[in-house]
């Protein structure tokens, strides 16, 4: 689902040097390109915004509102609230800093066995962050393995011998979703956001104020506070996290930059942004080469997209 | 008899009928949990009888071997007796004379001279193979070498959201059952004439809010708001929620008002065929002063040594309950006995003989009168009532309990008009056409809601109107 980094880099440099207009590093396409991506992606909030004040159709594909939302479901998580002095903390986002690169026992895939051992990442550490798998250099889909706390599972016998690397990205909050309570066998309740301005008319009214079938909350300093405070525990929290940001990683060859895939990071867009990832970027890059020309036809394929996206 | 199937029924029959619901152990050991799917809600205070908390469960829960003969899972049920070997000094560590499978991790150990266990000493673990058991602290057992001791479960079973979880170890191919108590077996029959007020919410949430819907976003609260208002105002005139207490008048006169008193509907006394006798109310005639301060002699009202008024017992209320009705009814066989009242005031020689043509309906009557006395928030009751058998009916607002909150199926559609129309009302926004046209399918609604409650039957009309063919007589 992910773009290829690498792929979006050869295009620019693509573009970029068809008449020999100039050269972007690695460095620059990497701090452009986490620019570029996350444009887009505050871009489908308003996006979203938008279309669904619209009627749509029902044809399959041509619902803009599903289309945005296969989008935003790639950063779609959601996790347990822990309780902490009358209040919630946000789910806990992966302890390390920056990808971590972990290994199994044993390294190689072995005849016979599907299931892994991940060391050196705890089970909170892979379950609060997002998590991809190499096995022979090669990105595994989602659905070819699944992660039970620290134990890979494959979902078919991988060729003995081929190497397995892990890498456990953090997960970092980027907005607050829907919250809910889970007691026991109790039907799940949704929690309603309200502000403090609201919050005392509530509590005041006894045909308004909170219960646990119909709790509420405020969100301030980044804490979550419920009412009714006799809520300690089982407060869920559905939130889209941030895209990791993308890294064109290299080894040093002769006169060039040999890309390292495996160190490397995608970008994490849909990929029916690819075009328009690469236009932003091309934008941004001819403003890094001082090209006019560049910024302005890129500008003119952005508008023309988004004209063509909303309208 | 159809299983639930995703229809709107979730019970099974067993469920519903006989307030049971059981489980089959396909895996032995302890921590395993039962969900229960009653419609009712499951109460829990304590899984020990001897604890007070006890008697707040809803439920009882069994164990069985074959589904044949059930017990009822309590500590006394799970105890595990054996000998221990040892007697030594304080101690965490207990040497048992032989291994007992049965004695678990989370039992508390109890025994000769450490009976009560004040300490509550719980097992940490269990070595079959030395029959060690570790305590998570020290106890003594005095006595002989060989001391028998027991252990047991103090709570081996806990509750938390509908789930039990049983510390106790199953046995395989064993049962569990929940048993539901009289009372809410008795008050889930006939729930299916009803959908829950927070069915309701959640349903007007999903049908009538939403992107290119009148209403495209709403605060949940507001819809609880509304749903609850909307709730009392059917209370009133429209659903069939008329309560009732069977009382007894003691000799101060008065029964308290019910906590979910809203207003009454009939107070009647009964006789000793059940037969029913209303009771009047007595505005006409009496009432009870919100306050009767005490006066001075200029009649200024006189206040206590913290600025407030002195209250003085009520006269009117002291001579009205000193009233013989009979004098208010005219139900005296014998006129001489009246010496001054509403009949006769002028006493023997002005008797009521022939200054009356015909009965006054509104007084004459032999049932009582009740007032009712806002100051003390009781129903009071005239003398000829003392030690009467009343029936007090009255209406709620739907609001006052969690089973309360629920409306009939009939009025439901009514329910969610009256929503809409509270909502569309106050949105600024909202064209005045569209207001009008909820505001007329509310009404209709609330209309077609009170025939429907006011179960009027076509057999039951035509016995009625059989009547019309009898000669009436004057």
């Amino acid at each position: 689902m992910a773009i290829n980094v690498n792929t979006v880099y050869q295009t620019v440099l693509l573009i970029l040097n068809k008449e020999q207009r100039g050269y972007m590093t690695p460095v620059e396409f990497n701090k452009t390109g986490a620019q570029a991506q996350l444009e887009i992606f505050e871009n489908y909030f308003d996006s979203l915004n938008q279309q669904i004040r619209i009627p749509q159709t029902d044809t399959d594909y041509a619902d803009r509102v599903v289309g945005l939302d296969e989008k935003l479901s790639i950063f779609k998580t959601s996790g347990n609230a822990s309780y902490q002095n009358s209040l919630f903390n946000l789910p806990s986002q992966f302890s390390g800093s920056g990808k971590q690169q972990v290994t199994t026992t044993p390294a190689n895939t072995t005849a016979l066995t599907l299931n892994y051992t991940i060391n050196a990442a705890t089970a909170s550490q892979i379950s609060d962050g997002v998590t991809n798998v190499f096995v022979n250099s090669i990105l595994l889909s989602e659905f070819e393995y699944s992660i039970s706390g620290t134990t890979l599972s494959f979902a078919s016998q991988p060729i003995a011998g081929n190497a397995i690397l892990v890498d456990v990205y953090p997960k970092e909050f980027y907005r607050l979703g829907s919250v809910t309570y889970t007691n026991g066998a109790y039907p799940i309740q949704e929690l309603e956001r309200v502000d403090k301005g609201q919050l005392y008319h509530l509590l005041g009214s006894n045909l308004t104020k909170p219960s646990t079938t119909y709790p509420i909350y405020t969100y301030e300093g980044s804490r979550i506070k419920v009412y009714p405070t006799t809520i300690v525990s089982g407060i869920n929290i559905n939130y889209i996290r941030k895209p990791l940001d993308p890294v064109w990683s290299f080894t040093a060859g002769t006169g060039a930059y040999i890309y390292n895939n495996l160190t490397s990071t995608n970008f994490e867009l849909h990929s029916a942004d690819q075009t328009e990832l690469i236009l932003k970027i091309l934008l941004y890059a001819g403003v890094v080469i001082q090209s006019p020309e560049i910024i302005q036809v890129a500008a003119s394929q952005v508008q023309q997209e988004q004209t063509n996206q909303k309208s | 008899m159809p299983r639930p199937d995703g229809g709107l029924i979730t019970e099974t029959n067993r469920q519903y009928y006989a307030g049971a619901q059981q489980k089959y152990i396909t895996d032995a050991g302890v921590g395993q949990t039962m969900t229960s799917t009653f419609d009712t809600d499951l109460e829990f205070g304590s899984s020990d009888p001897l604890n007070g908390l006890y008697g707040l469960n809803n439920f009882v829960f069994y164990t069985s071997p074959d589904a044949l003969t059930w017990t009822e899972l309590t500590p006394a049920a799970t105890v595990q007796t054996a000998t221990a070997t040892e007697n030594n000094a304080a101690s965490n560590e207990v040497q048992l004379a032989a291994a007992n499978a049965n004695i678990l991790v989370g039992m508390t150990i109890y025994g000769n001279g450490i009976t009560g266990n004040p300490t509550g000493r719980k097992v940490e673990s269990v070595d079959q193979a030395t029959f060690i058991v570790t305590l998570d602290g020290t106890v003594t057992i005095p006595g002989a070498a060989t001391t028998p001791v027991l252990f047991q479960f103090d709570s081996p079973f806990t509750m938390v959201g509908n789930i039990i979880t049983i510390a106790a170890s199953l046995l395989l191919n064993s049962y569990l059952k929940i048993q539901l108590k009289e009372t809410p077996i008795q008050e889930n029959h006939g729930s299916y004439e009803y959908t829950r007020l927070t069915d309701v919410i959640d349903n007007f949430l999903i049908a009538y809010v939403g992107a290119g819907k009148l209403i495209p976003s709403i605060n949940r609260t507001d819809v609880i708001f509304h749903a609850k208002r909307g709730l009392q105002e059917f209370s009133y005139d429209t659903l069939k929620s008329i309560k009732s207490q069977e009382l007894t008048i003691n000799t101060s006169l008065s029964v308290i008002i019910p906590q979910d008193y809203v207003n009454y509907v009939r107070l009647s006394w009964t006789d000793a065929y059940g037969v029913q006798h209303t009771i009047f109310p007595a505005n006409a005639l009496t009432t009870n002063p919100y306050a009767s301060p005490a006066q001075d002699n200029l009649g200024v009202p006189t206040q206590d040594s913290f600025d407030s008024n002195i209250t003085a017992t009520s006269q009117i209320e002291a001579a009205w309950a000193s009233n013989d009705p009979r004098r208010i009814s005219g139900a005296f066989t014998n006129q001489e006995n009246i010496t001054s009242d509403v009949l006769s005031p002028g006493g023997f020689y002005e008797l009521a003989l022939g200054q009356r043509y015909g009965l006054n309906p509104e007084t004459s009557q032999r049932n009582g009168w009740f007032t009712i006395n806002e100051r003390e928030g009781t129903f009071s009751f005239s003398s000829d009532l003392a030690n009467r058998l009343i029936a007090l009916e009255y209406i709620s607002d739907g609001n006052a309990y969690d089973l309360d909150a629920r409306i009939p199926k009939m009025a439901e559609d009514a329910l969610y008009a009256h929503i809409s129309h509270g909502i569309l009302a106050s949105l600024a926004q909202t064209p005045e056409y569209i207001v009008q046209r909820y505001k007329r399918e509310r009404s209709s609604k609330l209309r077609n809601a009170k025939i429907r409650l006011s179960n009027i039957k076509l057999d039951q009309i035509v016995q009625v109107m059989r009547g019309q063919s009898k000669w009436l007589k004057f």
